[in-house]
């Protein structure tokens, strides 16, 4: 599994197509059966208890894509909090099992963790 | 050695401070700028001390005015957070507003020359595009100032993501 993060607009899908994989096999947010995962932050946020659960499913994954949400302010209110801070740990123990992380910086991919292929 | 970690919200930076300081040696003391104010900070205070449990920690409660404590030993000191501490100089318990600058910069050089190695948690919150009251956004400017100073003092910088470390200053350690 590819773990891939970054800012809003930062080139992560623009990525993964470049690694072969197609729009049609990209999912938005949901889990199924193709091979690349993106917009999992909106996953985490939206039931932030749910990452024990999460986790197994996303490792066999070929690809993960999730926005970094953990900068500004610590949010007041709890919930938003808590999307942020589930979406933070997820992604820590998604880089422990990841192959490969990439890092997207202005559309630049920085490899932080092994290699790709 | 001043060490500095940065990195958004439970990206893993305490984590990887904590294995810095059994890295490096004891005695260790933890100093904690964390004040519990309900609302879920006592569960981030009862989780910290979760993971520092059996690693031979003395954990020092300041809340401010970190350059005035006197450290029994010269050893491994972690503070956290540089966040914490900022909004602890800065406003007051009637929400009066100081500019902490000065007393978190060199409160922070004071604590350093106790220290055989000082590891500073920080954090970025300089990124991002929501809209701020007045004072929070000069909390935001003033933590990038105070951030960017001790960057300039610390001899290895790190930012962390997805808890790994990346070395923006120095070698990387472990």
């Amino acid at each position: 599994m590819v773990l891939i993060v970054g800012g809003e607009g930062s080139g992560k899908r623009t990525f993964a197509l470049g690694l072969g994989y197609t729009p049609e096999q990209m999912a938005d947010a949901v889990l199924d059966s193709r091979p690349v995962v993106y917009h999992l932050e909106q996953m985490v946020f939206a039931d932030p208890d749910c990452i024990d659960e999460l986790l197994p499913a996303l490792v066999q994954k070929d690809v993960v894509i999730c926005n970094e949400v953990g900068s500004g302010v610590m949010p007041i209110d709890w919930q938003e909090r808590a999307g942020r801070e589930a979406t933070g740990r997820l992604c820590v123990r998604l880089a422990q099992q990841a192959k490969c992380v990439v890092r997207m910086v202005s559309g630049i991919p920085n490899i932080i963790k092994g290699q790709l292929g | 050695m001043i060490i500095l970690l940065t990195g958004g919200s439970a990206c893993g930076k305490s984590h990887y401070a904590e294995a810095l300081c059994l890295h490096l040696g004891a005695p260790r003391y933890y100093i904690a700028a964390m004040m519990p104010y309900g609302d879920g900070s006592e569960q981030k205070i009862a989780k910290h001390r979760t993971m520092r449990a059996g690693k031979g920690f003395e954990t020092i409660e300041r809340y401010t005015d970190v350059g005035s404590l006197v450290l029994p030993r010269r050893g491994t000191v972690l503070l956290e957070c540089v966040c914490n501490l900022t909004a602890n100089e800065m406003f007051d318990s009637s929400g009066n507003m100081r500019d902490p600058y000065d007393d978190v910069v060199d409160g922070i050089d004071k604590l350093a020359t106790q220290c055989e190695n000082l590891i500073i948690v920080t954090n970025d919150v300089g990124s991002d595009s929501r809209q701020y009251t007045p004072e929070t956004r000069k909390y935001v400017e003033v933590l990038g100032r105070i951030n960017a100073a001790l960057a300039q003092k610390a001899d290895h910088v790190c930012e962390l993501v997805c808890g790994i470390p990346i070395v923006l200053k120095g070698e990387k350690l472990i």
